[in-house]
């Protein structure tokens, strides 16, 4: 009889382990607040309106569908541009401080910025990039924008997306425990996009963007979500806004005629030979490549151009050749979005099908 | 009382009234684990391995490529602690768990000495319970030997003092020992959960090299579950899962999220496993 009843208990003891194993594989409940209403002018207003992050920590998390192929040699950046989900971790001390903490496969990228340096931090190869962001001008450059009355600035905003899309504040949701409005952007039918809708859950409370969501034609799940999973309001403690380069790490000063970033001088060098084609959400980036690619570090650039050193010998790898009127190319596909590099050194890219970036092409 | 009777207690094998007293049944088992002599050369096995890699780290400076964490290492040696039970808990130290656990209920039962075991003075809970901490303590010792070991080869070989975390801080040796504990503890917690389903397997079957062969294997076949995009919705019941994860000790401040996640779905496969391991012993016949 007593064995009966250990059995018995040990038998809950095993349905009870279960029970806890299948709590980590269901989703989270998902339950649509309560708020008062809102129309999009007063949402994007209000973000507007409260200028920058508070303190907080939080973790960010990407979801990844685009189907855009792996590019080699692309680091940290192609770990997010290339299928999957991702974590980074920031933290905002509400002021002039931020930290980012991204994990990669070799270890960990951390970012670092005390109001006057920003110290870019790469474990896998012990380096620390150093840049001095203007010491004096205490975030003056930043505080510009929210200077202007919100509300108009909201107002000729939310006009001018609404020239092309309809912008609705379509219910409520709950992101990483806060409550939020969603903030849908919908391309009006006669544009020619592959995206269906943009989604933007803007907190209630701090109104800060939570979650960006990028839904394209023909799929239930966004191609593309970042979003916070995890986010802590509070004074944080200020040892994170500081940077001390660990000893035998190569400490390298960024020139400040460079730029922050090589990513920097890079888009200028771009946006001097790009322009754009057509307007609203069938946008067309059209530009040249420079003659001689030269070496670029992180950059979401390369996305449409390329690699490091031949980006026309990388794209043979992953595009598919295509060819008409307008010249020959290889074009690559995404869910989201399309780019064609044609052998004659110009690329097109936008969020639209391929016959709209051959049209662009062929017009300019 | 007790203490004091048990001393003038004839030798065993003489029947008693009432159970025996629960330490001594444990000092026994501890006694039976560690005197086996391919225990201690698994231990001796595990403790050689830090000392191995850093060694080779060394003398090769081959830093700046290879697995995750071996570029962190580089003149950083309290990481060759962590890279070292990252390294053994895929394998060796679920193999050597596994080997502990067969011995206990599978190999008693090979032997035939289960038997007398099931007669014994003992409830049967206790002897599931006991038989669970001889394998916890041959765990915790095989994880504090290779974490000792890589420590202080470490320390000596590889050099450093305090430890560069992956975020780029520095830490003093004191919190950075802490970091390497908080480790090994979590890893310890890990190999329970193997070790507990590996018990359970070992009671349902006589043959010890099944035991094995079922925990050992039953982890490569998570490896390569994992290997599927289409299976991702079984990737969170599975043990292996966060196991990569014990890395992230070394961020600053500490990443805790997965490591959380990877505890509680530990001590779920623990509760499971010594669950199951009690209900076939509680309703084996003798």
């Amino acid at each position: 009889m007593r064995r009966r009843s250990i059995a018995l208990t040990a038998s809950a003891g095993i349905a009870a382990g279960a029970l806890g194993l299948t709590s980590l594989a269901l989703p989270a409940g998902a339950q649509n607040p309560r708020l008062p209403t809102t129309t999009p002018q007063e949402l994007v207003a209000s973000v507007l309106e409260s200028g920058r992050a508070p303190a907080m920590a939080g973790t960010v998390t990407v979801h990844n569908r685009l189907g855009l192929p792996a590019l080699p040699g692309t680091e940290e950046a192609g770990e997010f541009l290339s299928g999957g989900q991702k974590s980074l971790r920031v933290w905002s001390d509400g002021e002039r401080g931020y930290r980012m903490s991204v994990p990669t496969s070799q270890g960990e990228v951390t970012v670092v910025d005390d109001g006057n340096t920003v110290w870019k931090w790469t474990s896998s190869e012990r380096t620390v990039v150093k840049h001095h962001t203007g010491e004096g001008e205490p975030g003056t450059r930043r505080d510009d924008t929210p200077a202007e009355n919100p509300a108009e600035l909201a107002r000729g905003l939310v006009g001018k997306l609404r020239d092309s899309s309809e912008v609705t504040v379509d219910g409520t949701t709950r992101v990483a425990g806060e409550d939020a409005y969603e903030l849908v952007l919908t391309p009006d039918p006669g544009e020619r996009t592959k995206l269906r809708e943009v989604r933007v859950a803007v907190g209630a409370e701090h109104r800060i963007p939570l979650r960006v969501e990028v839904n394209t034609n023909g799929s239930g799940e966004p191609a593309l979500s970042a979003g916070f999973t995890r986010l802590d309001f509070g004074r944080q403690d200020p040892e994170l806004f500081q940077f001390t380069p660990p000893e035998n790490a190569r400490v390298r000063t960024a020139d400040p005629e460079e730029g922050n970033h090589p990513e920097g001088e890079q888009r200028q060098r771009a946006n001097s030979t790009s322009r754009l084609v057509g307007d609203g959400w069938d946008t067309v980036v059209v530009s040249e490549l420079p003659r001689q690619a030269t070496r670029q570090e992180d950059t979401a650039e390369r996305e449409h151009a390329g690699s490091p050193e031949n980006p026309r010998g990388i794209l043979d790898t992953i595009g598919e050749p295509i060819s008409g009127s307008w010249g020959h190319g290889r074009v690559v596909d995404t869910a989201a979005g399309t780019a064609v590099i044609t052998t004659d050194g110009r690329v097109a890219a936008g969020a639209v099908p391929r016959q709209v970036l051959t049209e662009a092409l062929r017009n300019s | 009382m007790n203490g004091m009777v048990s001393r003038v207690e004839p030798p065993s094998g003489v029947r008693r009234n009432g159970p025996a007293p629960f330490w001594r049944v444990v000092r026994s088992e501890l006694g039976w684990v560690l005197r086996r002599p391919r225990n201690l050369l698994a231990l001796f096995g595990l403790a050689m391995l830090p000392v191995l890699i850093g060694t080779v780290l060394t003398l090769t400076d081959s830093a700046g490529s290879g697995p995750s964490l071996f570029a962190a290492m580089a003149g950083n040696g309290l990481v060759l602690p962590v890279f070292s039970l990252m390294m053994t808990q895929n394998l060796l130290l679920p193999l050597v768990t596994a080997m502990v656990a067969a011995d206990a209920l599978a190999g008693e039962s090979a032997h035939g000495t289960l038997r007398g075991l099931l007669l014994a003075p003992v409830g049967r809970v206790r002897l599931v319970t006991v038989k669970a901490i001889g394998v916890a303590s041959m765990i915790v010792l095989a994880v504090g030997v290779i974490t000792l070991s890589g420590v202080l080869t470490g320390l000596t070989v590889v050099g450093g003092d305090g430890l560069v975390t992956l975020s780029g801080t520095t830490l003093p040796l004191g919190p950075a020992l802490g970091r390497v504990a908080l480790a090994a503890g979590w890893c310890a917690v890990q190999m329970a959960a193997v070790g507990a389903v590996a018990l359970a397997v070992s009671a349902a079957t006589e043959h010890p090299l099944l035991v094995m062969a079922v925990t050992v294997g039953g982890l490569i076949v998570f490896g390569v579950l994992e290997a599927f995009p289409n299976l991702e919705w079984l990737k969170p019941v599975m043990l292996t899962t966060d196991w990569y994860s014990i890395s992230d000790v070394l961020s600053d401040p500490i990443r805790s999220q997965d490591l959380l996640t990877g505890l509680w779905r530990a001590c779920c496969y623990i509760l499971i496993g010594f669950s199951a391991a009690t209900a076939r012993m509680a309703t084996k016949d003798t």
